[in-house]
């Protein structure tokens, strides 16, 4: 998946806005969000971040700069395990021609000695929105690793696969409601081919006074 | 066996000291993962975990475990503690990892 591949792939598919998630990396967005800029598509910066629960938590912002610090949180907070190539494949980062400008030499599956609490603090204190990614997965997701979602947990949305799996949050959750609740069902593709139509959408107004401001 | 006899000879951190320990264990469970704990667990065992989340005193309650012990010096908040005592369930700290805290477990006659 590089810079090119993926907005093209998204521009192909109908898609009017991207957000790109690296796991506990931001160094690909600078290139990635000029390739969608120069394309009309709209482009959310992002980065998803394992806890030392092992919980997955999507942080999103509207900025390169946000993201930046961000990163020099996770560096921070990162262990430093030299990434093995032939398990865990390259860490490559790309320029907006897709050519190769550097590699991530540390392992970047791994956790953050953070918890899942301050890392939606770091969020917002970065001026982001938090997601609890998919969150009914059997691996990595906060029911799976902690076994329910907690109350009064600060997150900003829940993302899942589908309609069913809302009402599947619904019924082991009595303390969510799901019209305060702003659910995103996503492909949350790791392939160029997992990336979906335009099958669901998320209501324009809903998002646009979720996200604060205009995108 | 009772907890308070157990926790007597291993001599392990206490971090709920006001709390009763006249309560029965019936044997050990180990596991981080809260799912999979909250699925599997049985009444009165003794609960060994490196998971340090709020999440831990629900799970604990909800399998009515004897006790949780924290393992190999896994950080635990202050919150986590105060929750504990207020639902009665008694925190202990072992300092040892997981396989080695079970094997003590074991040698007392769990």
């Amino acid at each position: 998946m590089t810079p090119n591949n993926i907005c093209n792939m998204a521009i192909l598919k109908g898609l009017d806005i991207i957000a790109v998630t690296d796991h506990n990396s931001t160094k690909q967005l600078e290139s990635v969000s000029k390739v969608a800029q120069s394309l009309g598509l709209h482009f959310l910066f992002g980065c998803e971040i394992q806890t030392i629960e092992e919980v997955h938590i999507l942080g999103l912002f509207n900025s390169l700069d946000k993201t930046n610090k961000l990163q020099e949180w996770i560096d921070q907070h990162m262990p430093t395990i030299p990434n093995k190539v032939d398990f865990f494949g390259k860490q490559e980062i790309c320029n907006i021609q897709d050519e190769v400008i550097g590699i991530e030499e540390r392992l970047l599956l791994v956790s953050l000695d953070v918890s899942v609490e301050e890392t939606i603090d770091k969020i917002h204190e970065l001026g982001g929105k938090a997601i609890l990614a998919h969150v009914l997965d059997r691996e990595n997701s906060i029911t799976h690793q902690l076994g329910f979602i907690p109350k009064g947990l600060p997150y900003d949305g829940l993302e899942v696969k589908s309609e069913d799996q809302i009402q599947r949050v619904l019924d082991n959750h009595p303390w969510i409601q799901k019209d305060s609740t702003t659910w995103f069902i996503d492909s949350d593709a790791h392939r160029l081919i997992d990336m979906s139509e335009r099958e669901h959408k998320l209501d324009d107004i809903i998002f646009k006074d979720w996200w604060g401001i205009q995108v | 066996m009772k907890l308070n006899e157990l926790m007597n000879e291993l001599k392990w951190s206490n971090r709920t000291p006001d709390l009763n320990l006249e309560r029965e264990v019936s044997g050990v469970y180990c596991g981080d993962l809260l799912s999979w704990v909250m699925g599997n667990g049985l009444p009165d065992q003794a609960w060994i975990t490196v998971q340090g989340h709020m999440n831990i005193i629900a799970v604990a309650g909800l399998r009515e475990f004897s006790c949780i012990i924290i393992a190999e010096d896994a950080s635990i908040e202050e919150e986590v503690i105060q929750k504990a005592i207020e639902e009665n369930i008694p925190i202990f700290e072992s300092h040892l990892p997981v396989f080695e805290t079970a094997k003590l477990l074991i040698e007392k006659g769990l």
